[in-house]
């Protein structure tokens, strides 16, 4: 997997080049400026962008337009957004451009190694990585959606899952169930949510959010 | 009556009296310029601007010995639309009883003091005035012997008395025209000071909202990164552990070795919001405490009549304290200078050195951070550091008060 990696403080930057290449991933570029990912994007034409959000001149979301600019360059190109902290506005602007191959996670995931490689990998495949804590947010702000307190607190994981991103299998794998457990609650809550059935992965994300975010303007 | 009460009572009396006079002597400045003023209202023209001058002198001059006077709305300066204005007629009216009353008044305050002192100095020197001169400053009677000269004396004992009993009365007779003649009366249209005080107090939080952003900024980019770092170290070393024990050590020193510059960023994360120093000495005391620390030495110059906003004065002293690290670095400078001025609104800080200069902000952080800070204020920096020197940092900020 080719990496480019978009950080401006420099210890990070370098943390976590060494992470990747430790994992045995091709780390081929480095920016510390917006403007720098875009050129590193189009020298080196990697498979995953990691973007941080903030980053020279304002500090503000500059990685986040570097992102949604780098994706409609290179539709194919898959993009992981790292941000200091959950900001939903961030995390609604990019996934107006589609949540396949789209990731957007607290920068202190990248400690969990191993999940933060499962995401990477979910994300360079064209999969979906929300952050939990995004989609926390979206379950408290929304909660009093009256279609959401049908679910059964299981199906309320397995949902949450979802629009995190995770595949039946990793659902299954985190909530100690089988696959076919899994598929059942599936079934169940798109039904008590009225939305259409899909086993697409990055479709079904994409379902859930527009839920959860409807609902929470709603509320 | 205890003696300590005594002597606070007379102490009390005689500044009250001291000040009184100082506020009797200070408004014959004004008045004697009210038979001028009249003059040239009556022949000349633009009589109507001076006047306006005048009041608002007057104005400046009694919030300095008491409650500020608020000036109503500007009035007109035409001759004909000031007849018919109502702050324009007060201030005529103000003229002419400041000219009857606070001219005598203030004269009063000034020839008081000169009499007490006269008669009551006389047994030092009546010795060695003329023979047959008048003794008292009343005029009349002349000393021939100790007696005399004493009893001249108990009269310059008698102003001072006079000085101390009346001299507050009368300072108030002479503001009272201003104070209530000058000022806005309750009817009068006060939308300009409030949106005067509304812009102010904006300014006031604006000032204060830069300030949080800094922090914030601070501590997201600089000591949240920081141990965003060590947990990504830490990850690492752990899938590293088994497979490569001496991999895994080394990333694990990395890891402390970012917690330990996370803790130094906090520190100076929480220093930089308001140094201890700046509260308890003020800016003028923090700078010449950066001075004594100073391995060049350097010199403080601080002419400030009053304090800056909390957050600019910290902005000038971060300024002054990475211009002093700079110098002691790389200038080989062998003193430096430190100058402060608060003209008006606005403070004006300069530090320049006798070192070799050259000095580039591009090749080291610390000023390019200092020049973020004094942006985030609405100020500027400049830098002028021809090779061959001198170096001169200059920082002009707005006051924010």
């Amino acid at each position: 997997m080719r990496i480019v990696i978009a950080e401006d403080d420099p210890l990070l930057r370098e943390g976590l080049a060494l992470l990747l290449r430790a994992e045995g991933l091709d780390v081929v570029g480095t920016a510390d400026t917006a403007e720098g990912a875009l050129d590193a994007i189009d020298a080196h034409k990697p498979d995953v962008a990691i973007l941080d959000v903030r980053m020279p001149p304002t500090h503000t979301d500059e990685g986040v337009r570097a992102a949604v600019e780098a994706r409609r360059r290179n539709p194919d190109l898959a993009v992981l957004v790292l941000s200091a902290y959950v900001e939903q506005s961030f995390a609604t602007e990019l996934l107006t451009g589609g949540v396949g191959g789209l990731g957007y996670l607290l920068k202190e995931r990248v400690g969990r190694v191993e999940e933060f490689l499962d995401a990477l990998r979910r994300v360079a495949t064209g999969g979906t990585a929300i952050d939990p804590e995004v989609v926390a947010q979206l379950f408290t702000r929304s909660h009093q959606d009256v279609r959401l307190e049908r679910l059964s607190p299981r199906e309320k994981d397995v949902l949450a899952l979802m629009a995190e991103g995770l595949g039946n299998s990793a659902i299954a794998e985190r909530l100690f169930v089988t696959d076919g457990a899994v598929h059942k609650h599936i079934r169940s809550i798109f039904a008590k949510l009225d939305l259409a059935p899909t086993d697409q992965v990055d479709r079904r994300v994409a379902a859930v959010l527009h839920y959860l975010e409807d609902a929470r303007r709603r509320s | 009556m205890a003696t300590a009460d005594v002597k606070g009572l007379a102490v009390g009396t005689a500044t009250t009296a001291a000040a009184a006079l100082g506020q009797l002597v200070s408004g014959l400045g004004t008045a004697i310029l009210t038979p001028f003023v009249l003059l040239w209202l009556v022949l000349a023209p633009g009589g109507v601007r001076v006047l306006h001058a005048l009041a608002g002198m007057e104005r400046v001059r009694l919030a300095r010995w008491g409650p500020e006077v608020v000036a109503p709305a500007p009035p007109p300066v035409r001759l004909r639309a000031a007849l018919g204005d109502p702050t324009t007629r007060r201030e005529l009216l103000w003229l002419v009883r400041h000219l009857a009353v606070g001219l005598p008044l203030g004269l009063l305050g000034f020839v008081l003091p000169v009499l007490a002192l006269r008669d009551a100095a006389f047994p030092l020197y009546w010795r060695l005035a003329p023979k047959d001169a008048t003794a008292t400053s009343i005029g009349i009677g002349v000393a021939h012997s100790w007696p005399d000269a004493l009893a001249v004396c108990l009269l310059g004992v008698g102003w001072i008395a006079i000085i101390l009993g009346l001299t507050p009365g009368l300072a108030r007779l002479q503001a009272n025209p201003g104070r209530r003649l000058l000022s806005a009366g309750p009817d009068a249209d006060l939308s300009l000071r409030v949106a005067e005080l509304t812009a102010t107090r904006a300014a006031a939080l604006d000032a204060h909202a830069t300030e949080l952003r800094r922090i914030e900024r601070s501590l997201h980019d600089g000591t949240q990164n920081r141990i965003v770092t060590v947990t990504v170290l830490l990850g690492a070393a752990r899938r590293m552990v088994a497979r490569d024990p001496a991999g895994a050590d080394e990333l694990l020193e990395r890891a402390q070795s970012a917690a330990e510059q996370a803790l130094a960023e906090l520190r100076t994360v929480s220093r930089s919001i308001l140094p201890p120093v700046l509260a308890d000495r003020g800016l003028a005391g923090a700078l010449t405490g950066l001075a004594a620390e100073s391995a060049v030495p350097c010199a403080v110059d601080v002419e400030m009549p009053r304090r800056c906003a909390a957050s600019v004065e910290a902005t000038a002293y971060f300024v002054v304290a990475e211009a002093l690290t700079n110098i002691a670095k790389h200038s080989g400078a062998s003193r430096a200078t430190i100058t402060v001025r608060a003209p008006g609104p606005r403070l004006l800080l300069r530090v320049t050195d006798d070192g070799r200069g050259g000095a580039d902000e591009h090749t080291g952080s610390g000023l390019t951070g200092i020049r973020r800070r004094v942006a985030a204020h609405d100020g500027t920096l400049r830098l002028t550091s021809p090779p061959g020197g001198p170096t001169v940092v200059e920082v002009d900020l707005p006051c924010g008060v």
